[in-house]
């Protein structure tokens, strides 16, 4: 049971662990390996995470990115991605949603404030 | 949602505060921000009113306005401010409760643990890669808010999957730098509670 679930989701992992000459996901520029390595060590892993964790960790996310903005292009208005449709995506994740909502508001406020810094620096 | 607002007000352990619908959410707010330091986090918010709409979703602002007024008759206009007023004042004192206490948690952590904490408050992917890598696959060009949102998402699914694969990690009773099968395990736990996306999923019904 565990090995079907296991194999097709993690076939892609596999061929590039063992270097295989697929020229896909093994030979793509690692994107977030600096940042990934301090996420990690922030969530709780080891100061030195193994290099192999944090390469699965990269095609974890660059999936999750990929599956999320299919999903958002297919509802909505089609074929573009907008903010409403993602946050329509994370609605049932409690934490996900909290996290994107705080940090849209954050982003409006730092706007604001900055809008109305330069408004006062103009005026004097 | 709800599940997030009682753990909160257990954290809490003040009935005063988490017996208000308004002030729950504000403390979900307060605490659920990385990437800006608290002080400043604290001034934008007392600087900037009435952002409460995004803060309480379900429009549990309107449910608590008009729960609280159930006693006082007065007309619907004069309703509204008093409350945003008591709502604002509410608002503050939590936030000041709320930065003490971090405060004083923060002075008692370790060095090693203050530095995790650093690095997991400091830590983001990058907006410009981020950018790139959603335009490529969707084609076209993406706004600022739609990368801003990503790149969260991006790191509370990292979160939830290192947390998890920890979790394994102790299980099977081994040590911390995280091995690719504790990683492995962990994603296989996720897909079951269906936390990982996946369209291309083969969904076999009764099984």
């Amino acid at each position: 049971m565990a090995d079907e679930e296991e194999d097709p989701t993690f076939e892609e992992e596999n061929e590039e662990i063992g270097g295989g000459a697929d020229g896909g996901q093994g030979k793509r520029k690692r994107l977030f390996s600096k940042e990934l390595r301090c996420m990690m060590y922030g969530f709780g892993d080891d100061q030195n995470p193994y290099t192999e964790s944090v390469d699965i960790l990269e095609d974890l996310v660059i999936e999750f990115i990929t599956e999320m903005t299919h999903k958002a292009m297919s509802i909505g208005r089609q074929g573009r991605v907008q903010v409403e449709d993602i946050v329509f995506l994370i609605r049932k994740d409690p934490r996900k949603f909290a996290r994107v909502k705080d940090l849209l508001t954050m982003n409006e406020e730092l706007k604001r404030a900055r809008k109305a810094f330069d408004e006062a620096n103009y005026g004097s | 949602m709800l599940k997030a607002n009682t753990s909160l007000s257990d954290k809490h352990g003040d009935t005063s505060v988490s017996g208000e619908m308004p002030a729950v959410p504000m403390v979900l707010g307060a605490n659920d921000k990385d990437g800006i330091p608290g002080d400043q986090f604290r001034e934008l918010k007392e600087a900037s009113e009435d952002e409460g709409e995004l803060r309480c979703p379900d429009g549990s602002d309107l449910m608590a306005g008009e729960r609280e007024d159930a006693s006082l008759f007065p007309p619907a206009a004069k309703r509204l401010k008093r409350n945003t007023k008591t709502e604002k004042e509410t608002k503050e004192k939590v936030d000041e409760e709320e930065v003490q206490r971090m405060k004083i948690l923060l002075s008692s952590l370790s060095e090693e643990q203050q530095n995790r904490y650093e690095m997991y408050r400091r830590s983001a992917f990058r907006q410009e890669t981020m950018r790139s890598l959603i335009q490529t696959t969707a084609g076209r060009s993406v706004s600022q808010n739609v990368v801003i949102a990503m790149s969260g998402m991006a790191k509370v699914f990292v979160g939830e999957v290192v947390e998890e694969a920890l979790d394994v990690c102790e299980r099977w009773g081994e040590t911390p730098p995280l091995q690719p099968k504790h990683l492995r395990e962990a994603v296989r736990r996720l897909n079951s509670k269906g936390q990982i996306p996946n369209v291309k999923g083969k969904k076999i019904l009764f099984f």
